[in-house]
């Protein structure tokens, strides 16, 4: 099969071309790339808010990352989540796409079901999951006492207060599940009508045909949900960090949390300029090692 | 035309570049002062425009108080931003220069904001307009807004706890009002122990709920504890804190632990119709004033009371917050914002938010429980007008202990930190209660924490 060549474009079609983005260009200078280097600018100052003035800091901010304990404590928590919440998204999302795929009749309305919860605002699933998660009363304890399961206290007691936000976090897998989903219907059918007559079964079809042929989709969301993990705030701060009569065990204080306190409670702006920075230096490894290591298994439609 | 490209790309990210830091540069400076408050003059004759943020979801007695003080400032054109305060959107507000006159906010964030310079020290207003704080307010309720012995805030409302009882839950354990003391933690641990209830080691009754994370600071200062210096300063591992926060774990101890007692409270339907003294979850638990107005449409199917919460002394104390207003320190009109957070607070606006009040309670049928507005006259004005004999002895008991309560009231002290103080207050007790530290530990720890805030506010 012949690549094709792609056609040389024309002066005049690129200015138009440039003409369309240019919205979007103009939106991410100004509101990305602006915002980015002004908080950049921000983390080797000290800024106050009273006059609007910034004197600079030197590496101070930065300094303080390191001085300050909650610092790497949220980070741990934040870590801690990201590595239960990404592999567990990962898997129910793919498990409920396979689902959604085999169904012929009803689906459009099951999987307008599944995405409802994505749509349900952060506030209103942090509500229900208040209730789901009371330690005496919630639905998830006494599904589990029914079974002769004593469930945890999840919103007390600070070893299972991050398995909690694990679990909200969970409640909008259809964002997700729909990624899979489209990754899923591209499959071609005829490979596995091929291996069906070579004698290979569900689980060895999924091995090496689905995961591979949708790994591309795999790798996208893996990067996705693991930046997304690191900057986790809605459902940490929602059930724990709402306000100042809450319990919120140290185990609750995710990184994004605890920026925003410095932030916004103690004006803290070069300090949480410079946290906003050290979490983007951190995902940009992340993803980079990631990358250099899904390139190697990933396979992309169109490759020789 | 990939380099014509790239060059394109270069210069762009340089332009911004440019314009970012230009405009950096043109803020950079000292970042000494505050927002130049001193310099700010008040006058009791008042014009142009005010841009109030206040009064998120007014009720009959805001929408009284609004029209009040409209009246009180002929010629001035008022907006209201009538949203919730937000700590981040005040921040963002001030941040772009888009500062409304007057801010209604909690008392606890009153010293926060006074430390960074934000907001104006109000004895110039209070003296344009003739009002002598100590005499219109409750000392503690002035207490709350004073910070290195200037007030910063037009305070209003002091709603204070006390303890309601559950009637019906006490009379079968064969408890008396008097064993409900929290001078006395043998006699009311004895006393919980009569009424708690639980099944499969899960609560179904409590004794007495403390309102452990809710009213920490009643329970701190009532029993001898110090939770903020003189300066402001944290000092939550001041050794009179232990005591305070043993009682508190020996009382929940009692009733299964701190996880399952939050638990249960947790799923207490408080404002609903199987609250927890319809369904008599509790026998006794400490309730700010504005509870029995909840409990009210369920006067018939509950027997309550009311005893005073006693401090380490015995004598009946209170602790307890409420909103105020204040000015940032760029307000475009200070002394309308002055004169209009004054005339919100003053005896008139407060008559006319008991007339509406009372006309509400009468279309409803309900029990009127009076108005606790932080200002002394006018809460005895209110109670001789408006307050009478319910016909429900045991309702007009709750509601003269609350009165009888209002004027002990202590202020738990004012620190920039207030916010994070309260926050690792909450985790200390949270971590003391669960077993997990000791109570000196727990609070050391919280100290550590609270510290760190107040010097980054403080900047000492």
């Amino acid at each position: 099969m012949e690549r094709l060549k792609p056609r040389k474009y024309n002066r005049r079609e690129a200015i138009a071309g440039y003409l369309f983005i240019s919205p979007w260009i103009l939106g991410f200078l100004i509101f990305t790339l602006g915002a980015m280097i002004y908080s950049l600018s921000i983390s080797f100052s000290r800024f106050n808010l009273a006059t609007n003035k910034m004197r600079p800091a030197g590496l101070d901010n930065y300094r303080a990352l390191l001085e300050d304990p909650r610092v790497a404590g949220s980070l741990k928590n934040t870590l801690f989540f990201a590595i239960l919440a990404v592999p567990l998204e990962i898997m129910l999302a793919l498990f409920l796409a396979i689902l959604l795929n085999r169904v012929r009749r009803g689906a459009g309305f099951f999987r307008t079901v599944y995405y409802l919860p994505k749509m349900t605002p952060a506030v209103a699933t942090a509500s229900i999951f208040l209730l789901l998660l009371n330690g005496n009363t919630g639905a998830i304890n006494s599904a589990l006492r029914a079974i002769g399961i004593e469930g945890p206290q999840w919103l007390v007691d600070p070893a299972w207060v991050r398995p909690s936000i694990v679990l909200m976090a969970l409640w909008g897998v259809s964002g997700t599940m729909v990624i899979f989903l489209a990754a899923l219907k591209n499959v071609p059918r005829d490979l596995y009508e091929v291996a069906s007559l070579d004698g290979a079964g569900p689980v060895r079809q999924f091995f090496t045909i689905t995961l591979p042929m949708i790994s591309g989709a795999v790798f996208f969301n893996v990067i996705i949900l693991t930046i997304a993990a690191f900057q986790v705030f809605d459902q940490a701060y929602l059930l724990f960090w709402r306000d100042q009569t809450n319990v919120a065990p140290e185990a609750s204080l995710f990184y994004a949390v605890y920026l925003f306190q410095q932030a916004f409670r103690q004006f803290n702006f070069g300090f949480a300029a410079a946290m906003a920075w050290l979490l983007f230096v951190i995902l940009l490894i992340l993803t980079a090692i990631q990358v250099k290591i899904g390139n190697r298994y990933v396979y992309y439609e169109g490759e020789r | 035309m990939e380099i014509r490209r790239t060059a394109l790309l270069a210069a762009g990210v340089a332009l911004v570049l440019g314009a970012v830091s230009g405009t950096a540069g043109c803020e950079s400076g000292s970042d000494d002062g505050g927002g130049g408050g001193e310099s700010v003059s008040f006058d009791a004759n008042v014009s142009g425009a005010l841009r109030a943020w206040a009064f998120d979801n007014a009720d009959d007695v805001g929408k009284a108080r609004i029209d009040y003080a409209a009246k009180q400032l002929q010629g001035v054109s008022i907006t209201m931003d009538q949203t919730g305060f937000d700590a981040q959107k005040f921040t963002t507000r001030l941040a772009g220069g888009d500062v409304p006159d007057v801010v209604q906010m909690d008392r606890e964030y009153v010293p926060t904001y006074a430390a960074q310079g934000l907001i104006l020290p109000l004895e110039k207003c209070f003296s344009a307009n003739n009002v002598d704080p100590k005499q219109r307010w409750y000392p503690n309720v002035v207490g709350d807004v004073t910070y290195k012995d200037q007030v910063w805030a037009v305070p209003q409302f002091y709603q204070p706890p006390a303890i309601i009882l559950n009637t019906t839950v006490m009379d079968a354990a064969g408890v008396q009002p008097e064993d409900i003391d929290t001078s006395k933690p043998d006699v009311l641990l004895a006393a919980i122990q009569k009424m708690y209830k639980a099944s499969g080691g899960v609560p179904t009754t409590l004794g007495f709920d403390p309102q452990a994370v809710g009213q920490t600071y009643l329970w701190f200062i009532s029993q001898g504890g110090k939770l903020v210096g003189d300066n402001g300063a944290p000092t939550l591992d001041d050794p009179s804190n232990i005591y305070p926060l043993e009682t508190l774990k020996k009382i929940v101890d009692a009733q299964g632990g701190f996880a399952k007692y939050k638990g249960f409270t947790d799923a207490f339907d408080t404002f609903g119709d199987s609250n927890q003294y319809v369904r008599n979850q509790v026998g006794a638990q400490v309730n700010a004033q504005w509870y029995p107005n909840v409990l009210s449409p369920y006067k018939d199917k509950i027997k309550i009371g009311a005893v005073p919460f006693r401090g380490k002394d015995g004598q009946p104390v209170t602790v307890a917050y409420g909103g105020s207003f204040v000015i940032p320190a760029k307000a475009k009109n200070p002394s309308a914002a002055c004169k209009w957070a004054l005339a919100l607070t003053e005896d008139g606006s407060w008559d006319a938010a008991a007339t509406a009040r009372a006309a509400t309670i009468e279309k409803d049928k309900a029990i009127n429980t009076g108005l606790f507005t932080g200002s002394p006259g006018p809460d005895k004005t209110i109670r001789d007008k408006y307050v009478k004999p319910s016909g429900n002895a045991g309702f007009d008991q709750v509601i003269s202990t609350y009165y009888d309560v209002v004027a002990t009231g202590k202020s738990a002290g004012a620190s920039p930190a207030g916010q994070q103080l309260k926050q690792e207050l909450t985790n200390a007790i949270t971590s003391a209660l669960l077993g997990q530290k000791t109570p000196q530990k727990a609070l050391a720890d919280a100290q550590t924490a609270t510290m760190s805030a107040y010097r980054s506010i403080a900047g000492s």
